[in-house]
């Protein structure tokens, strides 16, 4: 197990160098002179030019740049948003809990219902009724969810009015007690979940259900069916349970969808998440923030990945023996 | 082994309508200058303006409707699908060559080369793929080439993985051997032998890999980040509903299907080609 833990301790600090180069190669690769990136597009004297051009290393060698650059992200230091004047982290930390909060209640509602639909595909697999319901999901995955926002919006919010059309709390919230805030947020909550939620919904059903597929094909299954177990305890006794860990996984895999989605429902339903901040960021050419906003995105998904991994291994002896990571 | 597949893809009529579809959605983007402009079959240019006519309801003359600016929503969609289906195909030749040449270095020579191909993969997936895109649209700023260029560099990493896969199996063939044997140097040996065997899984994620590109060019367009107006594509079409959500629902029902309807043909010609070459399917 240590082993394992190590190298993949090991590749997960390797990745994030490449990371690194990626958005510092990203960034000298766009053509103009990259003081801007600092400025915005201004006028400003060449003699400011200059000193920003010093503050910010761009007089040195690409190498030393780079040594700066990295020196920077490992310190944590994001940079300083061009348009509000402050840390670009300090502007995460306070977004961050707004996207974390649509999307875990997204990712839990799509787990607790997509699992089980999962599970239910694998034991009817080949049934009519299965087949329809795979087709069903396949569509519903390819269902824009741009698209299904604006419908929802138009059904819910203009035509019937039933839910607020967009924000994150109403006009009146601080005048509201307590319960009345958690209602009112609670109402704002509703269009943006379903829209993040019923994509998800067919990765977990079709994911669980071919997990359950695999586990279903193994010697011990074929034991436990010859040895006069009942069809529907051999299922859920021997087949599900192991059927669950490789789900552990999707909580790695699903962190950047998630983030990727968020930036479009963020954006629609103007949710003040990171999605939205890095949205309007690029609409200010507020560069600092664009580029922050992309690195911490890139080594949220490298730890919720390095996270799956080691509870997977955890989970499942086979991979901590095995000597190959994958 | 191809005819073989075709029979297996053909016994579902789901995969079949869905080859039609495409079929049929490509020809009418790639004839869409004969068919919407003036004295066409729709008689409208996809950017004639009318402003008596503005944001209509479907009626015998405009077909969808009108948007704000008394454009007809038909001759638009026809046009937005050129653009859509454009940077479908091409952003995913451009993902597909990427892949293909990384994945077979990695499987072909396996070790060291196969490292930095593995690496360099887990590196572009942590990236949340849409705010790379967006990022890189953004710098660059947006054209229909930086949309496909950029879709490209960042959607190479399944077909790099189902190559690389395929090569370390085919690799160890018979055949492969042989021709190893006979003295044929490498380039040959990966291009003329091995690509050509691990085609059909490299189609099938090709097939996703359009879907994806269509419905990411649609977000980038419907977020306002797409190929500049007034050059219309389905997901800039899509904003322009947005911004009349009060009263047109005719601006967002129309171009979203044709979103939907294209995304979901490819996905499930990918799936259903996938269970074709899959030998384990019954």
């Amino acid at each position: 197990m240590l082993t394992y833990v190590v190298r993949r301790l090991l590749y997960a600090v390797l990745t994030f160098f490449g990371i690194s180069v990626v958005v510092f190669a990203l960034v000298h690769s766009v053509p103009g002179d990259p003081t801007y990136f600092f400025i915005g597009h201004t006028t400003v004297p060449p003699s400011v030019i200059a000193a920003i051009r010093h503050q910010h290393h761009l007089d040195e060698p690409l190498l030393s740049q780079y040594r700066w650059w990295l020196g920077d992200l490992l310190t944590l230091d994001l940079g300083t948003s061009i348009t509000e004047r402050r840390p670009v982290l300090e502007m995460i930390a306070e977004k961050l809990p707004h996207t974390f909060q649509l999307n875990l209640i997204a990712f839990l509602l799509a787990a607790a219902i997509g699992v089980p639909i999962g599970l239910w595909s694998a034991a009817r697999s080949g049934r009519l009724s299965e087949r329809a319901a795979a087709v069903g999901f396949f569509l519903l995955y390819s269902l824009p969810s741009f698209w299904v926002a604006l419908l929802l919006m138009q059904a819910f919010s203009v035509r019937l009015g039933w839910l607020p059309l967009f924000g994150m709390t109403s006009d009146h919230y601080l005048e509201l007690s307590t319960a009345e805030r958690f209602a009112d947020r609670v109402r704002h909550l509703i269009l943006p979940v379903i829209t993040l939620t019923y994509a998800q919904l067919a990765i977990f059903a079709r994911f669980s259900k071919s997990a359950v597929t695999d586990v279903i094909r193994q010697d011990y299954i074929t034991t436990a069916r010859a040895k006069g177990v009942a069809p529907g305890a051999v299922l859920w006794r021997h087949a599900f349970r192991n059927a669950l860990i490789p789900l552990i996984t999707l909580l790695g895999l699903t962190i950047p969808y998630l983030i990727s989605g968020s930036v479009i429902v963020e954006q629609i339903f103007q949710w003040d998440g990171i999605g939205h901040l890095y949205f309007t960021s690029i609409l200010r050419r507020d560069y600092p923030t664009v580029l922050g906003l992309t690195v911490a995105t890139a080594v949220l998904t490298l730890l919720a990945s390095l996270a799956a991994d080691l509870m997977y291994a955890a989970a499942d002896p086979r991979i901590r023996f095995d000597g190959r990571n994958r | 082994m191809w005819k073989v597949t075709w029979r297996r893809f053909r016994r579902s009529k789901l995969a079949v309508a869905a080859l039609i579809y495409v079929a049929a959605v490509t020809l009418l983007a790639a004839s869409a200058p004969l068919l919407a402009g003036r004295g066409r079959l729709v008689p409208f240019g996809p950017n004639d303006v009318d402003i008596t006519t503005r944001l209509r309801p479907p009626d015998p003359l405009h077909r969808l409707g009108t948007d704000d600016l008394g454009r007809d929503v038909l001759a638009r969609m026809i046009h937005g699908g050129r653009v859509s289906l454009t940077v479908g195909f091409l952003a995913t030749g451009i993902s597909l060559i990427i892949g293909s040449l990384l994945g077979a270095l990695a499987g072909y020579y396996r070790g060291a080369a196969d490292w930095i191909v593995s690496r360099t993969i887990e590196v572009v997936l942590c990236f949340p793929f849409l705010f790379l895109v967006l990022g890189i649209v953004a710098l660059f700023g947006p054209s229909l080439y930086t949309i496909m260029i950029a879709l490209g560099l960042t959607s190479w990493t399944s077909e790099a993985r189902f190559v690389r896969g395929e090569f370390l199996r085919i690799r160890e063939l018979d055949f492969a051997y042989a021709a190893r044997a006979s003295g044929a140097r490498d380039a040959r040996i990966i291009l003329r032998h091995l690509l050509p065997n691990a085609l059909a899984p490299v189609l099938v994620s090709a097939s996703f890999g359009v879907a994806s590109a269509i419905l990411t060019e649609s977000a980038l367009s419907f977020l306002g980040f797409g190929v500049p107006l007034p050059t219309p594509t389905w997901g800039s079409l899509l904003l322009a509903a947005q911004q009349n959500i009060e009263y047109a629902w005719w601006l967002a029902l129309f171009p979203g299907v044709a979103i939907f309807l294209t995304v979901s043909a490819f996905n499930i010609i990918g799936d259903r080609f996938r269970d074709a070459i899959d030998p384990r399917a019954e």
